[in-house]
């Protein structure tokens, strides 16, 4: 049993592809939200604001699309996004 | 009982009764015992106690009987049996003691109760109990100890008695005490009569072995007199005063008349009416014993009533005839003074009358000499032939008649000039010519001597005026002496003209004088003592007469002399007549022979050997020649007179005695060393060794001493005879004396002598029959005499004698150097004063151990003067080692008693083996079922596995010898002893070689038998103290305790681990926990048992969900019905740990401690009311508060805190800083800490329960190593975090670390055992937070910047946390990570 993740793809009014993650993201679940990306083609804006927890597994995940994804977040997760670099090699939004 | 010894050992066996084993033959008797009759039960069945016991008793070689259970059941050992029990043995066993003893339980019970009812032990020496075990009933004695025998509980249930019969000893002392008595009469002259009454008293002082005596002396007409009684009234018809001469009398006088002893039974009249005594003691019997009289018919006879209750063995006999045998030697030494009293007055009379004789005729002696002499001359002349028998008698006569007038002489001139009286006649005269023909007269005796004989006078220039017949005294004086003392050599005259002088030397080569004998040369009497001469015969008037000649010549005589080398005289005359009185001067005579030249030279040819010498002349006697009996007495006779020695020989031969002749003091001294005489006959004066000297000699010789001497000497006088006396001569004659006299004499000494030799056999027979050691020592301490029973307990011979000191029974001071301390002190005492008594150890000859008892006196020892120490050993080794055992085992019981554990016991129990045998080691083995043995040392540390492989064997051989038996090798001794837990083999190593004697066996066998006993006691408490400790555990405190909290309990009275504090938390239903800290008054058990109530019954109302308010007001009412449970301090509180709120309230207990992580600290001194039960029924306040995250609740008891002269406060604020302090420390160790950090100095005198908690409780938990899991892991320790009160972003992070090491411990842990779980454990201290995940796998090493989000989480977690440390091995992999908390 994996721990729950709820992902909402979407639009952004400027028609930018949209992923909604809410939960937690680990090790368990971790390659549901990597399907979701794939699933999507170009730039995605994937807004974390609902994520409580992202541990390394997810980090990985989202360094492998760094060239083509932007990160909304809280500063919940900014130390982890910051210590990675993962901050440094794609856009962050909201820290 | 009719089976046989083997018969019942076979029973024995068959039965399997191990018990009985130790001893064959009773054993097997005792096996034989239809035990099941008596209050014992089958052996079987018998407790271990007892078993023990019989098992010690039948293995002891020493007398002993034990009784056991209500009607104190007997049992004895095969020594009991032999010793003492006699016929009753084998119907006594098993029977109850007052049977057994039924003659003498009267005396028995009283001390058998204080046995029974103290526990201590009794002890009686020297008992006197009437038994009947031989047949009759026998006076005997017994020393014995009764000492409690205890049952497995340790109540006294039966006794054991150790016996030593002293019947032996008892009566021996009480005899050897009369006879010693008999012997101590101080009063040396004693009347007959005087000697009867004295024996009389000494004798009724014995009436026990004596009930009455009846002395009876023969009198010539074969009647017997009464001479003395004892034990019976004046008139009494047993005891008429006479007994007829024909044998009719009351006892028959004939059988001891011949010198036989008779033994009367009194059953008849006269003896039965009136009794003889009281009918209980009444004599059945009386030995009639003769008085025996040396060398003649008996005295008398002594009539001995008999102790009835004592077998007339050969010990009483013995007694009896000592007895009698002292009362006849009293009686013959009074008849035998009363002789002698009557001799000596006549003797005194006589010598009054020869004194007057003597001074009365002294001056005629020249007349009968001279007729004596006259027709001797007359008859020699009669009978020429030189062989003839005749003329041989003749010669003596002529011989000593000559000289007996030369002697006369020189007094007679002597006491002329003396008294003035000389009258010189002075003639002129040619000196030189004269003084030749003088010396000329000795040629033939100088030449017969073998010495040259030089005489070189030339005639003088001038005439000399001399007296001729002194001038002849003078010079053949001279020459006389010259002969005397030379052996080889020369003699010369001569004679020479000097200054006016004619100047005569007379020079000999002999022996010489003496420097410091020179000045006294000329004195009158004086004689150089045991030089070597020719003879020893002389006045010592000679050369002081020459002096005095010389003197009235005018001139001067001088000598010089060198010792060794010679002697020469230089007589000096004035020429010429001037210097004489003219008075005295008469005309020339003519030239005549030399009137007193004679009487020298035949003096001096008696000096000169005439046939080959010889130093023993048997004598043929009379009575070899008649053919009387060889028993006639012996006598040596010593002389250098040959005409002496002859004469002496005819005159003793012919009266019957064997006589031998010597020369001088050392022949006869070798004579007498080589032969005993009955008497020897010395003259005082002889060449060589003098008289004296002789008798000195013999008297320094134990071999010799007793032998009579008498001597002869020419010096007459009271001191000359008292000198002779003084050196121990028994008599003492002057010459010259009448044959008759020196017969008499001899005579009586050879009688005084038997007499006296028959007195010191009865001393040597009196100090022999003593059983106690005798000795006697001299000043300097060595020992002189023994007796036999010193050979006897010491084991040294009277051949050894003397023994010096160090005495050689004096134990080594090498291997044993405190008893040879012990033994010198003793001495110094012996040496030092008058008397005194003292216990010492000795060595036996043989090496073993004994202890006596040695009393003394000093003593003057009547022959010689001297002071002596004499004195007993009494061998006291038995009583020694009784009072050694009671106390050793009064030690170990000691030990035993006060010992809290079984391990405890033993240790103390080798420690007491090793200081009683004072060994090196003492080991014990205890068999285990799988392997070595388990040891136990006196050496700590030591183990098995330290042990040689030989002593390893030997102790495992040992393990299944039969339990209680000792044994021993030269080092060492061992037993097995009853272990609880099997048998257990016991070593004492004593280092050195040293004996393992009978009585350490024994000591050693009984202390095992208390030991097996203690420990079977000390088991039985450590397993009661076991259970005890599993109830006091079961009310102390709840098994398990909440997460979170720790708590520690010293109770203030070892060994118990409870007390009246406690402490205790309740987990109730809905997660609160309930905590509750109590304190009742008092201590020990009774504390703890109100305890364990009121902790219950608050458990139970907190269960109930009251609150503490509530809860305290239940409990009053409760309490108030507990004795001892009023005044109790109780906290309670209710926490609600997800919250930190706390509900409490205070019965009067001390405040809690909240120690908060910023460091302050707050008390928790709210909701407080009085102690328990104080009010009943009154409402009780609560209060709340909340313990903050990461804050530390302190609850104790005021033993924690409360010290003396100090208020309470200052123990609550070190209490508090002892909690801060510990702040980052683990809860558990804080409650070290604590404890630790407020200890007093002595320890806790009062109990101590401490409660700590802090919240919140570590986060622990397993889970399996499944992805899945992580959710709900982060979930948990997010609700933990929450708790912990940290700020959001710490949380995240914290989250985030854990996390991936979680995820790191599900990957390699599920690849490399999968199911494993991964565990996880958090804890909060107040500045800090650990972490700890664990897992059974094996990281990959990281590789940073691979890409991979592992390695990417390693970095996570290095830069999230602020310590991360990863542990790998091969049981998993550890991470533990801290954060601070700001």
């Amino acid at each position: 049993m994996s721990t729950p993740l709820t992902l909402a793809p979407g639009r952004r009014p400027d028609g930018t592809a949209l992923l909604t993650v809410a939960g937690e993201i680990d090790m368990s679940n971790v390659d549901e939200l990597a399907a979701a990306i794939e699933t999507t083609e170009g730039p995605l804006v994937i807004d974390l604001t609902a994520v409580e927890y992202l541990d390394s597994a997810g980090l990985s995940l989202l360094f492998r699309h760094t060239d083509r994804i932007e990160l909304v977040v809280t500063p919940l997760l900014a130390p982890v996004l910051e210590i990675t670099g993962l901050a440094d090699l794609t856009t962050v939004h909201g820290l | 009982m009719g089976r046989s010894g083997d018969a019942a050992h076979e029973c024995a066996a068959a039965a399997g009764t191990d018990v009985f084993a130790a001893d064959e033959e009773v054993g097997g008797h005792l096996a034989l015992v239809d035990w099941s009759a008596t209050p014992l039960g089958p052996p079987e069945q018998w407790p271990q106690s007892l078993q023990t016991a019989v098992s010690i008793l039948l293995s002891s070689r020493f007398s002993m009987w034990m009784a056991w259970g209500p009607e104190l059941t007997f049992f004895c050992n095969a020594a009991y049996r032999r010793d003492t029990l006699g016929a009753k043995y084998p119907w006594a066993l098993g029977r109850p003691a007052s049977e057994v003893w039924r003659e003498v339980w009267d005396e028995v019970v009283p001390r058998i109760d204080t046995v029974m009812t103290t526990g201590e032990a009794t002890w009686d020496e020297g008992l006197l109990l009437y038994l009947e075990r031989s047949g009759y009933t026998e006076e005997s004695y017994h020393t014995f100890s009764y000492s409690p025998l205890r049952d497995d509980s340790g109540a006294v249930v039966g006794m054991l008695c150790v016996v030593s019969e002293e019947t032996e000893r008892v009566i021996g002392d009480r005899r050897m005490t009369t006879l010693r008595d008999l012997g101590s009469d101080p009063s040396v002259v004693r009347t007959e009569q005087e000697v009867l009454a004295f024996t009389d008293r000494q004798l009724d002082r014995n009436r026990r072995d004596l009930p009455f005596t009846l002395t009876y002396l023969l009198e010539p007409d074969g009647s017997a007199r009464l001479a003395g009684t004892t034990g019976l009234p004046e008139g009494h018809p047993a005891a008429p005063g006479t007994l007829p001469a024909d044998g009719s009398g009351v006892w028959p006088a004939g059988a001891p008349a011949n010198g036989e002893s008779v033994l009367v039974p009194l059953d008849r009249p006269p003896f039965t009416a009136p009794p003889l005594a009281d009918r209980a003691e009444s004599p059945t019997h009386a030995l009639v014993l003769p008085l025996p009289r040396q060398g003649g018919t008996p005295y008398g006879f002594l009539v001995a009533g008999l102790n009835r209750y004592r077998a007339l063995d050969d010990a009483y006999r013995g007694f009896l005839e000592l007895a009698a045998g002292h009362l006849a030697a009293g009686i013959a030494s009074a008849r035998s003074y009363e002789a002698q009293q009557r001799r000596a007055e006549e003797l005194a009379e006589l010598d009054r009358a020869k004194t007057t004789f003597f001074s009365n005729i002294s001056h005629e002696l020249r007349t009968p000499l001279a007729l004596i002499m006259g027709p001797t001359e007359e008859l020699l002349t009669r009978f020429p032939h030189p062989g003839s028998p005749v003329r041989q008698e003749l010669e003596v006569i002529h011989r000593n008649g000559l000289r007996l007038g030369k002697l006369v002489n020189s007094l007679l001139d002597f006491s002329r000039i003396e008294a003035g009286r000389m009258r010189a006649r002075f003639e002129s005269s040619d000196l030189s010519q004269f003084t030749a023909d003088l010396a000329s007269v000795f040629r033939s005796a100088v030449e017969k001597a073998g010495l040259e004989f030089r005489v070189d006078c030339p005639p003088l220039p001038e005439q000399v005026y001399i007296d001729r017949g002194m001038w002849e005294k003078v010079i053949l004086n001279l020459l006389s002496n010259a002969l005397k003392f030379t052996f080889d050599g020369s003699i010369a005259v001569t004679a020479r003209a000097r200054d006016g002088h004619a100047v005569i030397t007379l020079a000999d080569t002999g022996i010489g004088v003496a420097r410091d004998e020179m000045p006294r040369l000329f004195e009158r009497f004086h004689r150089i003592e045991n030089a070597r001469s020719r003879s020893h015969e002389g006045s010592g008037i000679g050369l002081a007469l020459v002096k005095e000649l010389i003197d009235l010549h005018g001139g001067t005589i001088t000598a010089d002399s060198t010792e060794g080398r010679g002697t020469s005289f230089t007589i000096r005359l004035p020429f010429g007549a001037d210097h004489l009185d003219p008075l005295a001067l008469v005309p020339a005579g003519e030239r005549r022979v030399p009137s007193a030249a004679e009487p020298f030279v035949q003096e001096a040819l008696r000096w000169l050997p005439d046939d080959g010498p010889g130093d023993l002349r048997p004598v043929a006697t009379a009575a070899d020649a008649s053919g009387h009996p060889t028993g006639s007495a012996r006598v040596l006779v010593a002389d250098d007179n040959a005409d002496m020695r002859e004469y002496l020989a005819r005159l003793l031969g012919g009266t019957g005695y064997r006589v031998d002749t010597v020369e001088d003091g050392l022949a006869a001294l070798r004579a007498v060393r080589a032969d005993a005489p009955d008497l020897v006959i010395s003259d005082v004066m002889m060449p060589g060794l003098d008289g004296l000297g002789f008798v000195s000699a013999l008297r320094s010789d134990p071999r010799t001493a007793s032998i009579p001497v008498v001597l002869l000497s020419a010096r007459a006088g009271e001191e000359a005879s008292i000198q002779g006396l003084q050196a121990g001569a028994d008599d003492y004659l002057v010459k010259p004396f009448a044959a008759g006299e020196l017969l008499a004499r001899v005579r009586a000494n050879v009688e005084l002598a038997r007499l006296r030799n028959h007195q010191a056999r009865w001393r040597t027979a009196l100090v022999d029959s003593l059983q106690e050691a005798f000795f006697v020592c001299d000043e300097a301490g060595a020992v002189i005499e023994i007796n036999a029973a010193f050979t006897d307990i010491l084991g040294y011979a009277p051949d050894g004698l003397p023994y010096e000191p160090v005495h050689p029974w004096w134990p080594d001071a090498g291997t044993d150097p405190d008893a040879h301390r012990q033994v010198a002190d003793a001495f110094a005492l012996l040496v030092g004063n008058p008397k005194g008594s003292y216990t010492i150890p000795v060595t036996h000859r043989e090496g073993y151990r004994l202890w006596v008892t040695a009393n003394f006196n000093q003593a003057q020892d009547p022959d010689t003067g001297r002071r002596v120490t004499v004195g007993t050993f009494r061998d006291v080794t038995a009583e020694h080692y009784a009072i050694q055992r009671e106390s050793a085992q009064a030690a170990l019981g000691m030990w035993l008693t006060r010992a809290t554990s079984l391990p405890d016991a033993l240790e103390g129990a080798l420690t007491e083996l090793r200081h009683l045998w004072r060994a090196d080691r003492v080991i014990a083995a205890l068999a285990t079922p799988d392997g070595s043995p388990s040891l136990w040392s006196t050496d700590a540390g030591l183990r098995w596995e330290d042990l040689s492989a030989e002593e390893r064997g030997d102790v495992t051989a040992w393990l299944d010898r039969p339990s209680l038996t000792p044994f021993h090798d030269p080092t060492g001794a061992g037993i097995t002893i009853n272990h609880p837990q099997g048998p257990m083999a016991v070593r004492i190593d004593f280092g050195t070689r040293r004996p393992f004697t009978s009585e350490d066996q024994l000591l050693l066998s009984l202390l095992a038998g208390q030991l097996s006993q203690g420990l079977a006691r000390a088991h039985q408490i450590d397993q009661q103290r076991e259970t005890a400790l599993a109830l006091q555990r079961a009310i102390l405190g709840p098994a398990g305790l909440p997460d979170g909290f720790a708590v520690r309990y010293e109770p203030a009275t070892p060994p118990l681990e409870v007390g009246g504090d406690w402490y205790d938390t309740v987990a109730l239903p809905d997660g609160r926990i309930g905590i509750v800290v109590g304190d009742c008054v008092g201590r020990g058990l009774g504390a703890a048992t109100v305890m364990g109530q009121l902790r219950s019954a608050c458990r139970a109302l907190l269960l109930q969900d009251s609150g503490p308010a509530q809860t305290l007001m239940a409990l009053d009412h409760f309490a108030d019905g507990i004795a001892g449970a009023r005044c109790t301090t109780v906290f309670c509180g209710v926490l609600t740990p997800e919250t930190g709120r706390l509900i409490y309230s205070s019965a009067g207990h001390p405040p809690g401690i909240l120690a908060l992580p910023d460091g302050t600290t707050r008390l928790l001194d709210e909701g407080r009311s009085v102690p328990l039960a104080v009010r009943p029924g009154a409402t009780r306040p609560e209060a709340g508060c909340t313990v903050p995250a990461r804050a530390t609740l302190l609850l104790y008891t005021d033993g924690l805190v409360e010290r003396r002269r100090r208020p309470l406060t200052a123990g609550i604020d070190q209490a508090s800083e002892a909690v801060h302090a510990g702040r980052d420390a683990a809860v558990d160790d804080l409650a070290d800490q604590v404890m630790v950090r407020l200890v007093p100095p002595d320890g806790y005198d009062d109990d101590v329960a401490l409660l700590l908690y802090r919240r919140p409780a570590p986060l622990d938990m397993a889970f399996p190593a499944e992805s899945a899991q992580l959710a709900p892991v982060r979930k948990a320790l997010r609700d933990w975090l929450g708790q912990c009160e940290l700020p959001r972003h710490t949380v995240q992070n914290v989250l985030v670390a854990a996390g991936e090491a979680c995820a790191n411990a599900i990957e390699h842990g599920h690849r490399d055992a999968p199911g494993d779980p991964v565990r996880l454990r958090a804890e909060a201290r107040a500045g800090d937070l650990r972490l700890t995940v664990a897992d059974s796998g094996r990281w990959k090493t990281p590789q940073p910047g691979a890409g991979t989000h592992r390695g990417r989480g390693v970095a996570l977690m290095h830069a999230l946390m602020q310590r991360v440390t990863i542990t790998s091995g091969a049981t998993g992999t550890t991470v533990d990570m801290h954060t601070r908390i700001a």
